[in-house]
């Protein structure tokens, strides 16, 4: 048999080319008639859904029993409370599933809005939990959102506020706030002062300074525009572009004051 | 046992529930809803129907059946959300197929391809109408029901080529000329084996045959004879080992690949008809059909419907059976499965042939007992 194990092969009976794999089959059946090994996922489950209770985590190291990683990327968790609705997580969103809807606690003037995500289309890639400005998006260990509905799979800024506040672990490397060096500035001839950057500013960082007006000399006519400029102030800014974004006469740029 | 058919039964119910109707009408509607014409018309339709529902209800439970074994073999669980232990999963299925349009290729034969399935379907079906489930179930009580049986069991290559061929494509035309020359391949050895029974039996009529095996079962002295007829069985049901016809990593889908929704149904629906019609004649010819031996108490076999119920119990055993060949063993080629069916098959067969004759000659068998007086 050891020597050459392909002769005897074409020696053997053909009945036990039936029987072989019949009695592999009998026994397989037999093995798998107390128990299979297919585990029935959603009523019995390998892990203890217990462990994602707990709160101690250690950055990069599996914890529990179903070795969940704390870094893992799962259901994001929303702060409602510290969002500034500076669009950053929509604007970073590669699969366009963020959408900013309107929250309570805002004025009428300027509601306040929050990230309401579509994990039918998410790919948990954590861009916007990287772009964050205040850590008040991250992502939890969860990863059971299966529902047998397709709306439920949107998770609305409230859901996720309870997923807040039920403290599962956080992703620790994504509470991290960027390092950001840019800076807003003005290119001054082109702004009409018309205060649209001042107005949405997430972080009310912006103020309206007044500026000289220029006489005018004769045969010369001034613009028309309010004689005011922004300021910004660059430790509060949290580089959203926002200013940027709703400035009507494009004067607003990144760049680095020299 | 009782005297009632099936027949009878359904014949007296409509005529209580006509006789009913018929106190309560006026003078020319009572003796014209009691006519006798029409409790006969009215109870031969009851009939057909208790037949088609039971059969089809069988049928269903059958797939459920080797759905949850064919799972075990495979070491996972089977359906099992639909209903209690998934019975129901097989129903939502077919509504699933109800619900979706039949989509007819547009160079196909249209009489062909959408007669085909419905006479396929509906030549099983016949089977059923012939078939003693019990003793209190045969209702022509025809002196030739295992030849009629096998006769209609037989038409199925034809339809199977008709849809096959109508259907205009070259994947079920393949695979309907698989069919046909499997299922004539295999008709020989299987009406061998039968011949080698119906010696021993000295009848075609299969409540004839099953009450022959009241000393002893024929599988036992005719081993030979059913293992033919078992390996011949399986190749008439087109099941694994010999599932030519339908080979999917060959055939995109065999002779139903441009067939779906209702259509394929059917003939889903009436694979697995054969495959009952298979099992519950490999119980009627080898395992004494409704009867059990003497040694089983009289208690497991005297409650009322015992004889369907232990036939059904034997059927689904048979049934297992091939669900576990169908686990182990892949698919023949076809070289090898026309060599087996023409080599193989048929020398076998005729051997078991001269056992059964030796078998009648000696009449006594040391460890089985005596064969019954003879039917002539």
């Amino acid at each position: 048999m050891a020597e050459s194990p392909g002769a005897e092969k074409r020696e053997e009976s053909p009945i036990l080319w039936v029987a072989r794999p019949m009695a592999t089959a009998a026994r397989q059946f037999a093995r798998s008639l107390w128990r299979p090994s297919t585990i029935v996922y959603p009523y019995e489950r390998l892990e203890d859904p217990k462990f994602r209770e707990k709160l101690e985590v250690k950055s990069g190291k599996p914890f529990g029993v179903g070795d969940i990683w704390d870094n893992y990327r799962g259901v994001h968790a929303l702060n409602i409370e510290t969002c500034i609705s500076c669009n950053l997580c929509a604007f970073s969103c590669p699969d366009i599933c963020i959408e900013m809807v309107t929250v309570a606690g805002g004025d009428p003037k300027h509601p306040k809005k929050c990230p309401e995500i579509d994990y039918g289309k998410c790919s948990f890639c954590g861009f916007c939990s990287d772009a964050c400005p205040e850590g008040c998006l991250t992502m939890t260990t969860r990863y059971e959102i299966t529902t047998p509905k397709r709306q439920e799979m949107v998770f609305s800024p409230e859901r996720m506020y309870e997923i807040f506040r039920s403290k599962l672990p956080m992703n620790p490397i994504r509470l991290a706030r960027p390092e950001n060096e840019d800076q807003i500035l003005l290119d001054p001839p082109l702004c009409i002062g018309c205060n649209a950057c001042a107005r949405d500013c997430p972080t009310q960082c912006i103020t309206m300074l007044d500026i000289p007006k220029p006489e005018a000399k004769p045969g010369e006519k001034l613009p028309r525009r309010i004689w005011k400029e922004p300021v910004v102030n660059d430790s509060d800014c949290v580089r959203c572009g926002t200013c940027i974004s709703v400035c009507p006469k494009e004067c607003l740029f990144w760049g680095t004051r020299k | 046992m009782s005297s009632a058919t099936l027949y009878s039964v359904s014949y007296d119910l409509v005529h209580a529930i006509l006789a009913a109707i018929g106190s309560v009408l006026p003078y020319p509607g009572n003796v014209w809803i009691t006519n006798p014409d029409l409790i006969t018309g009215l109870a031969v339709l009851v009939f057909g129907a208790i037949l088609l529902v039971a059969t089809m209800l069988n049928t269903i439970l059958l797939i459920w059946w080797e759905r949850k074994l064919l799972g075990r073999f495979m070491d996972r669980r089977a359906a099992m959300h639909v209903g209690f232990a998934g019975l129901l999963q097989n129903f939502a299925d077919g509504f699933k197929l109800f619900h979706k349009s039949t989509v007819k290729p547009r160079e196909a034969d249209t009489l062909g391809y959408l007669s085909g399935p419905t006479a396929y379907m509906v030549a099983s079906l016949l089977i059923f109408g012939i078939l003693p489930i019990s003793s209190g179930w045969n209702s022509g009580a025809l002196p030739l029901t295992l030849l009629l049986a096998l006769a209609v069991f037989s038409f199925a290559p034809l339809f199977i080529f008709v849809s096959a061929w109508s259907s205009n494509n070259k994947y079920s035309l393949m695979g309907g000329m698989r069919s046909a020359a499997q299922m004539i391949a295999y008709e020989v050895p299987l009406l061998l084996a039968v011949v080698a029974v119906v010696i021993v039996a000295g009848s075609f009529d299969l409540t004839t045959i099953v009450y022959e095996q009241q000393n002893y079962w024929f599988w036992g002295p005719l081993f030979l004879a059913l293992i033919v007829f078992v390996a011949a069985m399986l190749a008439e049901m087109e099941r694994i080992p010999f599932d030519l016809p339908e080979a999917e990593a060959e055939l995109v889908e065999g002779w139903n690949t441009e067939y779906g929704g209702m259509l394929f149904a059917f003939f889903m629906f009436t694979d697995y008809l054969r495959a009952l019609i298979g099992s519950i004649l490999v119980v009627l010819l080898f395992l004494g059909g409704w009867t059990m031996p003497s040694w089983v108490p009289a208690a497991a076999t005297s409650f009322p419907l015992a004889g369907i119920v232990w036939l059904m119990v034997k059927t689904y055993i048979v049934f297992a059976l091939f669900v576990w060949v169908r686990a182990s063993l892949p698919r023949v080629r076809t070289d090898q499965l026309l060599r087996v069916g023409w080599n193989r098959m048929i020398p076998l067969a005729l051997l078991s042939i001269f056992l059964a004759a030796v078998l009648v000659t000696v009449r006594c068998l040391p460890a089985f007992g005596c064969i019954p007086s003879l039917g002539t």
